[in-house]
């Protein structure tokens, strides 16, 4: 048998193919798994609300809980560093007890960058 | 005469193999979405599918491992079966005292259900001190009777003439394997590594009763502990069946050919 009918063999060929697509996406894993989740957090008129803590929910089979937060700069937009996380949730609270709805986060590998669209919370009182 | 049309049988044979893929469809249409397999009505076809059931099962329970685990006792358990059945079923076809009664022990045996022999094969696995090892899960599998009738099947189907010749050149027994009867038998081997590769990778009772460490388990024991541990899971489990299954099938697909021939010549010739 030629080493051209081994190499275009079907038990060659499929191996090779998944074995290239896995490399593939592990290659482009490593250069985007800094785990920044970043995102902004406005309120219903548009205007970006600086101060507001963004809380990021753990969430697996098991259990659910708390497991980083941040603040929004002057900007309105948060940013979490080194999440080693694939799904989650996230929640923007401001001082006056106004939130968000929980915004759930699926990535699709560990640590993946995502950039989040902005969490809503009510405009002002009064 | 007028031959009658073969649409109507192939309309018939399309109904049956759809009827026959439903359970997949259902399958990989709830790994897809998760939904509830009770909810009434049902979705025929999926509403909002996703693939993060499958990162899911990725991350969240040691699928890599249990990958691991599996794909190195299918491999050990191929690797013997084609040796070992290799060497039997050549011997089988060979003339000897006795030969008569071999065969007639083999074909006995294989009327023992497996899990009659469960306790001596774990006896035997603890005296030669592999439990918990990967060489104790393959170990039943490196070797089994049906496949050695396919490749005696296979092997009594080479002209004898072909073997004469070889020898007369001076090739010794186990090169005329290597040389003449393997390349002849691919129909065979083919068979051989499906079939071993489907019962090594589905085993479960075996693989329960000999790993005893959760680093150990392979994808089966994965099932059946993310089964017992997890609740409301509906949409990992069903991506984590889809997940064990798609190496088999896979495997079938690029060999089936091959299986189906290796399976008819054993049936007519042996």
């Amino acid at each position: 048998m030629s080493w051209r009918r081994i190499l275009t063999h079907r038990f060659v060929v499929v191996p090779l193919a998944v074995a290239l697509l896995a490399a593939g996406w592990n290659i482009y894993i490593r250069f985007n798994d800094d785990g920044l989740i970043e995102g902004e957090v406005r309120d219903r008129t548009g205007a970006p609300v600086s101060g507001a803590t963004v809380v990021f929910f753990e969430r697996n089979f098991v259990y659910y809980q708390e497991k980083q937060r941040t603040m929004t700069d002057a900007h309105g937009t948060y940013r979490f560093d080194g999440m080693q996380v694939h799904v989650g949730q996230l929640e923007a609270r401001t001082e006056d007890g106004r939130h968000s709805e929980r915004r759930q986060l699926r990535l699709w590998f560990r640590a993946q960058n995502a950039e989040v669209a902005p969490l809503i919370v009510d405009a002002p009182r009064g | 005469m007028r031959r009658a049309p073969s649409w109507p049988r192939h309309a018939i044979m399309v109904v049956v193999s759809c009827l026959m893929l439903v359970p997949f469809y259902w399958v990989l249409k709830t790994s897809l979405t998760g939904e509830n397999i009770y909810a009434y009505p049902p979705h025929i076809v999926p509403v909002d599918p996703h693939l993060f059931h499958y990162v899911d099962v990725w991350y969240l329970i040691p699928f890599p491992r249990y990958l691991l685990n599996s794909v190195i006792v299918t491999t050990m358990a191929i690797c013997g079966n084609l040796l070992f059945n290799t060497v039997a079923g050549y011997a089988l076809t060979k003339q000897f005292p006795g030969r008569r009664w071999v065969v007639l022990l083999f074909l006995s045996c294989m009327l023992i259900p497996f899990q009659a022999t469960i306790i001596p094969a774990y006896l035997i696995t603890s005296w030669l001190g592999v439990l918990n090892t990967y060489l104790g899960v393959a170990l039943p599998l490196l070797s089994t009777i049906i496949c050695i009738f396919i490749f005696k099947a296979s092997f009594e189907a080479v002209p004898k003439s072909l073997i004469d010749a070889a020898r007369v050149d001076g090739l010794s027994e186990w090169r005329i394997v290597v040389r003449i009867m393997l390349p002849l038998s691919k129909a065979a081997i083919a068979t051989n590594v499906v079939l071993t590769f489907i019962w090594s990778w589905n085993a479960f009772l075996w693989p329960l009763i000999v790993i005893r460490t959760s680093e150990m388990q392979t994808l089966p024991l994965g099932l059946a502990r993310f089964l017992s541990v997890l609740e409301d899971t509906t949409g990992a489990l069903f991506a984590f069946v889809v997940m064990v299954l798609v190496p088999g099938l896979t495997i079938f697909l690029m060999a089936q050919k091959e299986f189906i021939r290796g399976l008819t010549s054993g049936a007519t010739k042996g």
